[in-house]
């Protein structure tokens, strides 16, 4: 709690001493001031906020970056042709997304990372169930988004701190309750009022199958 | 030789962009309009940065810079989510071709 407390107010001080343009006793007494204010202000936050990481997930968060940067100019090129060699063909979809994340701040940064590559968008998450819903400009997109690698890192980050709780995609059952399945469609539903198709109608139209999906997945999770 | 990476850097921010801007007018509903956009303001401010990464004088103007890029994509990417989600509850309605799909 004071480490993130002190984390806090490390960043918060650096920020300031970025914006500021000179680094004189001035400038340097006013920003640790400010930070340390701040930061005791906000100390109630501090128990949202991720664990301090250590130099190994510092690599790993940077191996990650690198790996976003990869992916986002990737689907800019991907949204680039389509704009321009299939727009008349374009079938955006709504998807709902269960990535197994169980921590504020692991979804989060999902949901940045699948808004910042362009052709998804992250519209909503549901804070109980942690599923997403997803807009995706093609198909192709939002299947991809599906077997993302990006998922499986931030996952690997989250362990830490949701010790010893299985992640959902190695988990025998791929499928929801059927409750909670219906629940998550017309969540989607309710809150766009997307009229005149049968939710539940549109949604079976998948064309994998679960074995195929499950196959995947633990020929991913062997590597 | 520097001045010549920078400036192909402005040219593909320019690309983004205008292609962003092209698809603002192409694509059918708003929802598919935002993935347009979504272009120029990742791809189109990063090459922006970077050309000015390469022009800038000293690393005070370049972190900065970093900084700046830093923001803008956060801010960016949240208030990208905050339109989609707005649209949404208020009942803007996707193209005819929206499918549903359970992921």
């Amino acid at each position: 709690m004071r480490r993130r407390s002190f984390a806090l107010f490390v960043i918060l001080f650096a920020f300031w001493l970025v914006i500021s343009s000179e680094a004189d006793l001035q400038h340097v007494l006013a920003g640790v001031l400010i930070a340390g204010l701040t930061a005791w202000f906000w100390h109630d936050l501090v128990p949202r906020l991720p664990e301090v990481p250590s130099a190994r997930e510092l690599l790993r968060l940077g191996h990650y970056l690198v790996l976003l940067i990869v992916y986002v100019i990737q689907a800019n090129i991907a949204v680039a042709r389509t704009l321009l060699f299939s727009r008349h063909s374009v079938k955006p979809v709504f998807m709902v997304l269960d990535p197994g994340l169980n921590s504020h701040w692991g979804r989060i940064l999902l949901a940045t990372c699948i808004t910042i590559t362009p052709g998804t968008i992250t519209v909503d998450i549901d804070p109980e169930t942690g599923w997403f819903i997803v807009h995706a400009l093609t198909e192709k997109t939002g299947i991809d988004l599906l077997y993302w690698r990006l998922i499986d890192k931030i996952r690997r980050l989250e362990t830490r701190e949701t010790e010893a709780k299985v992640p959902v995609s190695v988990q025998p059952e791929m499928k929801p309750p059927e409750t909670e399945d219906q629940r998550g469609v017309t969540h989607a539903v309710d809150a766009g009022r997307i009229d005149g198709s049968d939710p539940r109608g549109a949604c079976t139209g998948d064309y994998r199958t679960d074995s195929d999906r499950q196959a995947h997945f633990d020929q991913r999770h062997h590597e | 030789m520097i001045k010549w990476i920078a400036y192909a850097c402005f040219l593909g921010s320019f690309l983004a962009f205008g292609l962003g801007t092209l698809g603002l007018f192409r694509f059918p509903d708003s929802y598919t309009r935002m993935h347009a956009v979504g272009m120029g303001d990742t791809l189109g401010v990063g090459l922006a940065v970077l050309g000015l990464l390469f022009l800038s004088p000293g690393w005070s103007v370049r972190i900065k810079l970093i900084v700046i890029m830093l923001l803008f994509w956060l801010i960016n990417t949240t208030m990208t989510h905050l339109v989609a989600k707005a649209g949404l509850i208020h009942g803007v309605q996707p193209t005819k071709e929206t499918k549903l799909r359970k992921g």
